[in-house]
């Protein structure tokens, strides 16, 4: 395995550096990472939680392509040797960690987690349930603002991630429809977008934010239409 | 106030962080890793309601259903809260019902017996020669979300969360921990912490925290397997209705389905190696419960280490109790300042918390109540804001 090692003031500039290790081919590149640190180098910095794409903690680049280490075997990958590298488009810490704190500016603590329960439509509901209910898709692990080649060209971009958001909550929330479409609409948002689909190609768990993000740019599109036709009486701020 | 290091950023050392930080002490926690990187954040996400435990540990499932209800009011977001149920398939599994139920109502757990008909109608994936089922408040938590919840509202009020800082010795004068050294894994520099209680909170790692302090703790790393597989099949948690054992738990989380587990015993927690075969065995067992998961391949499968406690050991680690301990060491081992807590799970992770926070506040010689069981916490989200 080559891994981009970085410790500020220590291994610094970052180099990459490579270790050799015996795999089993189901071991999974996390299981990879952690043999390494318990039997090779116990200063590998590497993030981990729940070893099966819940937490999003492990994103990172795997042979140039963004993924989470917990979930991609070795089995699955080309060559001898496997490259590691953190995410773009965030602040390095340390190895492959990155400082995650922008990824949440532009979503809201506000914003429910939680969905309706898509399984079993059609199936009853027990004795004090009211509905079933399930977490989102999103597990919020980066990679698709690190595959973005628009939010690293404009560093304001509020990038996939939060685009997605804005639409999930829009769906959820009708009466916070005019706020969300403000913030998809303004300057640092959808309109940013090079619809590069990078971010639908390497979502581990299947959001496809340019879909959302799509959805987001016909309503903005109607909203200014119907807002055109009605004349100046509605055009105001946050009209949209 | 006192100054308080925890040792260890699980789920543990998240709800003390919380729970010291709104009592008015100055908190600072180090974690080697990432924050809930050993057992918390793998765990297979079931909050029990104890219904699994009312038979042969009823004290860890009066415990689980006081913090069951307790979660599901101050961290909403991180809890699908569908209920479980508890699925009989042959005639053993009827002549257990008797006493589950009864011990469920002894340990307070509501539970309602549902037909075979009824059952399949709220989830129509289970084996359809089912007996019955009975329902009971289990849930599904998120295992990184729910703990960062803790997390996020301690640093909020004024706990400081170091990760990557590893402890790897400790400073002792008159028979007194004064200070713990910290190996700052992103500088690779080493620096002197000095506290005034310290607290081990390593989970499963304990025994070798409480080794850097040359003493012994009642520590046994149980590890178990699980498997996730694609698709989610039901909404609710299954579990066989029978005596604890391998295999006989199902959680459904988001577009997943979490298979659980086996149970071993190891002595040293970071040598686990995983057994391969485990695999198929889960998802064979699961596979009698949930008909479909027959011909699923696993997603992911890992290790996830328990820290069991060894103080009644019993020759079946499915036996051992799931309850949990808060050591003195000025009390057991001579040795004042240190503090350590042992065992439990997931589910009781604030109640651990206050446990441990009123036996520091016993040897500061402080009354502070505990406020963690009606405040609600901040979104996860908020850790990083």
């Amino acid at each position: 395995m080559r891994i981009l090692r970085y410790k500020p003031g220590h291994i610094d500039p970052a180099r990459y550096q490579e270790f050799s290790l015996e795999l089993d081919p189901e071991m999974s590149v996390l299981d990879g990472l952690e043999a390494l640190r318990l039997n090779q180098d116990s200063t590998l910095m590497y993030r981990h939680s729940c070893h099966h794409s819940s937490c999003g903690t492990c994103a990172c680049k795997i042979n140039g392509r963004e993924r989470l280490t917990c979930t991609t075997k070795f089995k699955e990958l080309k060559g001898n040797t496997i490259t590691l590298a953190p995410l773009e488009g965030f602040k390095l810490l340390g190895d492959l960690v990155v400082d995650m704190s922008p990824f949440y500016d532009d979503i809201s603590e506000g914003w429910s987690y939680l969905k309706k329960s898509e399984y079993g439509e059609s199936a009853q509901l027990p004795e004090g349930i009211k509905k079933f209910e399930r977490f989102e898709n999103c597990i919020e692990c980066g990679a698709c603002i690190s595959a973005c080649p628009a939010t690293h060209k404009n560093k304001g971009f509020m990038g996939p991630a939060a685009l997605a958001a804005v639409n999930i909550e829009l769906k959820k929330s009708a009466e916070k429809s005019e706020n969300l479409l403000s913030l998809a609409a303004n300057k640092r948002g959808e309109r940013l977008c090079e619809r590069a689909l990078n971010c639908s190609r390497v979502c581990p768990t299947g959001v496809y934010p340019a879909r959302h993000i799509a959805d987001l740019r016909k309503l903005i599109d109607h909203g200014i239409k119907t807002a055109g036709s009605k004349g100046k009486q509605s055009s105001g701020p946050g009209s949209l | 106030m006192e100054r308080i290091i925890i040792i260890g950023g699980g789920g543990t050392g998240a709800a003390i962080a919380h729970d010291l930080v709104l009592r008015g002490f100055d908190v600072s926690l180090f974690e080697r890793g990432e924050l809930l990187s050993g057992t918390t954040g793998r765990h297979q996400g079931l909050l029990h309601s104890g219904a699994r435990y009312a038979v042969h540990d009823p004290a860890s499932a009066r415990e689980c259903i006081q913090e069951n209800k307790i979660l599901r009011r101050i961290a909403p977001q991180a809890i699908e809260q569908n209920d479980g149920l508890f699925v009989a398939l042959d005639e053993a599994d009827l002549a257990f019902k008797p006493s589950f139920l009864e011990n469920c109502r002894a340990c307070g757990i509501p539970t309602r017996e549902l037909t075979a008909r009824q059952a399949l109608a709220l989830e129509p994936e289970l084996n359809p020669s089912l007996k019955m089922a009975v329902q009971v408040p289990d849930a599904t938590m998120d295992a990184w979300r729910l703990p960062l919840h803790f997390f996020a509202t301690a640093r909020a009020n004024g706990a400081r969360i170091h990760i990557f800082s590893e402890v790897i010795g400790f400073y002792q004068a008159n028979g007194t921990i004064t200070g713990i050294r910290i190996f700052d894994h992103q500088t690779h520099r080493e620096y002197d912490v000095q506290g005034d209680v310290f607290i081990n909170a390593a989970g499963a790692w304990a025994g070798k925290i409480g080794s850097l302090a040359a003493i012994q703790l009642p520590i046994l790393p149980g590890p178990g397997v699980m498997v996730a597989v694609n698709g989610r099949l039901t909404n609710m948690v299954i579990n066989r209705l029978h005596k604890a054992d391998e295999g006989d738990i199902i959680v459904p989380q988001r577009q997943l389905t979490i298979l659980g587990t086996s149970i071993w015993l190891a002595d040293d927690p970071d040598l686990v190696e995983l057994p391969r075969d485990h695999e198929h065995r889960i998802i064979e067992l699961c596979s009698k419960l949930v008909p479909l998961l027959k011909n699923k391949g696993a997603h992911a499968t890992w290790c996830a280490i328990r820290p069991l406690i060894s103080l009644s050991q019993t020759g079946d680690p499915l036996e051992i109790s799931r309850d949990f301990g808060c050591f003195d060491h000025n009390d057991r081992d001579n040795l004042s300042g240190l503090v350590s807590v042992i065992g439990g799970k997931a589910t009781t992770l604030r109640l651990m918390a206050e446990k441990t926070a009123d036996l520091i506040c016993r040897k500061t010689g402080r009354n502070i109540a505990c406020k963690t069981k009606t405040k609600k916490l901040l979104h996860y989200r908020h850790f990083y804001k």
